[in-house]
């Protein structure tokens, strides 16, 4: 069924080559709400990186509610931005999610505790209660206490677990003795809140090596099989590490992109597109392996997956894309 | 013409045999004699009840072929998610003709069959939800993620079950039944004093209207912070959405008294609190179990939904809210199951009360 889909869609096509070159289109799926952890696409979009490359591409915006995975699974999307842990977990499950980019090389998730509270390194968790997100964010947490022997049923001897809000009101209530906080935005809220850096302890988890791959874009396994829809995925990372490129080179204008796309507040956009800068390092999309493993094995630890993976990722995009 | 009886449940389903006959083996495991099988079983159903037998005879012929059919066409997806064919689904639309007449049958069809019938009814309505869901589902290979099978659902419900019953304690037991108790009964109290105090009324209920149409989504966070993340906090939020239910109607109620009966009242000397307990309350019992049984499915709504902010990491909608994220939608399914049950349960427990309080009342006579 697919196929006779894909030969009529490329008959078209041609048919209507004669005229306006048709563009392609595709539909990408947000992790988040828009925000500069995004600009890339964005800025592709706003500047017309992908109408060059002849593609039209609709961005959808994510939020609290929203898993891409189920979206991609449900034809809502072509491709997701998305973390490894919850592709992984999706893939398992069924939905044959692929790492065709890795735009993000460093992950930007921390654990921050008050410096005047009763933690200061890592043998102090005990019998405390740390702040952590879920919707698929807290593998790198659950990795990272299994590493240090810590239970997290609570207790003595182990860690009472909150599930966080994506906010950072359970430090400032004294709820919780450390939150989660991405270095690019809940960091900075702690900062508007009246927060100097020299308050915080932060454990960042990329330093500590325990980082888990986080925004990266995934497709369908099915699709690649198709060497017209990979190639519409070549043009469509191309351009977007393009946009990644060019935000990272203007934030002031990349955070301005974010706003009219219904980004708030472009002082802390700024802010974002700084930080999200130094996570993306060089703007080639390439997959670190080593990085990947480390997912793969966290997830296993965890039993979060039952088998190692297979074909979870492929380089067959960012090979052919020659920068 | 004597011994023949047709009925349009079983021509359809007869046509839908003959048609599936077509497809045979109807998917990639199930092979051809099991499926001619299927297609005996549905012959010998529609042909059945279309024959002047006794009920009794024509309900036990419904029962094994519509039932049997289905469990071999379930059986026969086996390691062939997705590649169910038409005849497949065509097996299955004669399947359930069959039994929709047996519901028909067992619903009297002309004839009566007792109580036993008014039971087995919705029981048979709600096997064919399952079968349906069960074989579209898999038969069509509809992505776990998207609809996981019910099968998948009550395997999970079985290996879980320490998981849930921590759950249902933390959600349940805890937020839910403290804060129904807590906010029903100072919605009781506070209206008793309404009653009494006329500025009081005046003064609350705009208020009160006010405040039940608050979104429960900005007063959960606001818990939160008062409250810390534990199940007390989602007790207030129960408090918060309870009390009102229970003011206004009970305000309602106890204004719902005859005016001939408050004159007799009078008439007898009697006190303000005598006419109140004696006549009043009894009169506003149907408002005040109105709004127990509105308050029953608000709690539990209004706990699993506080549950989706900042929580321990145990409870249904914390549960809920997580597995989505983790793909594990069987879980998510088996926590709407139990959800389901309990409330389902808890506003059973209420009705029955109410009959047993308020069996004098007009709307019970037969």
């Amino acid at each position: 069924m697919k196929k006779t889909i894909g030969i009529t869609m490329a008959l078209a096509v041609t048919l209507m080559a004669g005229a306006a070159s048709a563009a392609d289109q595709v539909t990408l799926q947000l992790k988040w709400v828009a925000q500069a952890q995004f600009a890339g696409y964005y800025v592709a979009q706003d500047k017309g990186f992908y109408e060059e490359a002849g593609l039209d591409v609709e961005i959808k915006p994510g939020g609290p509610d929203i898993a891409p995975e189920q979206v991609i699974a449900g034809g809502g999307a072509d491709v997701i931005v998305d973390w490894m842990g919850g592709a992984l977990a999706a893939r398992e499950k069924g939905v044959g999610l692929v790492n065709i980019a890795q735009p993000y090389k460093k992950a930007g998730m921390e654990l921050v505790c008050p410096a005047d509270g009763p933690i200061q390194t890592v043998d102090d968790f005990k019998g405390h209660t740390l702040g952590v997100w879920f919707y698929g964010n807290e593998y790198p947490f659950y990795a990272w206490m299994n590493k240090l022997g810590l239970s997290t049923e609570g207790g003595e001897d182990g860690v009472t677990v909150l599930k966080q809000s994506f906010d950072v009101q359970p430090l400032i209530q004294k709820q919780a003795d450390c939150i989660s906080v991405m270095t690019y935005n809940e960091y900075w809220q702690l900062m508007d809140a009246g927060y100097k850096p020299e308050d915080l302890i932060v454990f960042n988890y990329t330093e500590m090596g325990n980082d888990l791959l986080e925004d990266g874009l995934y497709t369908l396994e099915e699709n690649l099989e198709d060497p017209a829809y990979v190639d519409k995925m070549v043009r469509f990372v191309k351009a977007s590490m393009k946009g990644w490129a060019y935000a990272t080179a203007h934030p002031d204008e990349a955070a301005a992109i974010i706003i009219d796309n219904g980004g708030q507040d472009e002082n802390h956009q700024k802010r974002m597109m700084g930080e999200v800068a130094k996570l993306i390092g060089e703007p080639d999309a390439k997959l670190i392996p080593e990085a990947y493993e480390r997912t793969a094995k966290a997830l296993l630890d965890q039993k979060i997956i039952t088998k190692e993976p297979e074909g979870a990722w492929t380089s067959v995009v960012t090979d052919k894309m020659k920068m | 013409m004597t011994l023949f009886r047709p009925n349009w449940q079983a021509l359809l389903s007869l046509l839908a045999t003959l048609y599936s006959l077509t497809a045979v083996p109807f998917t990639a495991t199930m092979n051809g004699s099991s499926s001619y099988l299927v297609i005996a079983l549905l012959l010998l159903g529609a042909i059945g009840s279309m024959l002047r037998l006794s009920a009794m005879l024509e309900i036990a012929i419904l029962v094994v072929s519509s039932l049997g059919a289905a469990a071999l066409l379930i059986g026969g997806l086996t390691d062939a998610t997705g590649t169910a064919n038409a005849g497949y689904f065509a097996g299955l639309t004669a399947a359930w003709l069959l039994g929709w007449r047996l519901v028909t049958v067992l619903s009297g069809d002309g004839r009566n069959l007792g109580t036993l019938s008014s039971l087995l009814v919705p029981t048979l309505f709600g096997i064919w939800v399952l079968i349906l869901w069960e074989a579209i589902v898999r038969g069509t290979g509809i992505p776990f993620v998207l609809l996981p099978p019910p099968s998948a659902i009550a395997v999970r419900v079985t290996t879980s079950t320490s998981i849930l019953m921590a759950d249902f304690n933390q959600t349940v037991l805890k937020a839910v039944l403290f804060g129904y108790i807590v906010g029903s009964l100072t919605g009781f109290i506070v209206a008793i004093l309404a009653d009494r105090y006329r500025f009081l009324a005046n003064g609350l209920l705009p208020v009160g209207n006010m405040a039940s149409a608050l979104p429960m989504i900005g007063v959960a966070p606001v818990m939160v912070i008062w409250f810390g993340f534990d199940w007390q906090s989602k007790a207030a939020v129960v408090v918060v959405m309870t009390f009102f239910p229970m003011l206004v109607n009970t305000i309602a109620g106890l204004a719902s008294a005859g005016e001939m009966e408050r004159d007799l009242m009078r008439t007898y000397a009697s006190t303000r609190w005598q006419s109140l307990f004696k006549l009043r309350l009894p009169a506003a019992m149907p408002f005040i179990f109105n709004a127990l049984k509105i308050n029953s499915t608000l709690a539990l709504i209004g706990a699993i939904v506080a549950e989706f902010f900042g929580t321990p990491v145990v409870g249904m909608g914390f549960r809920i809210s997580t597995e989505v994220g983790r793909m594990n939608l069987d879980m998510v399914w088996a926590e709407i199951a139990l959800a389901a049950v309990v409330g389902s349960l808890f506003y059973g427990a209420l009705a029955l009360l109410e009959r047993a309080v308020t069996f004098w009342h007009p709307s019970y006579r037969r």
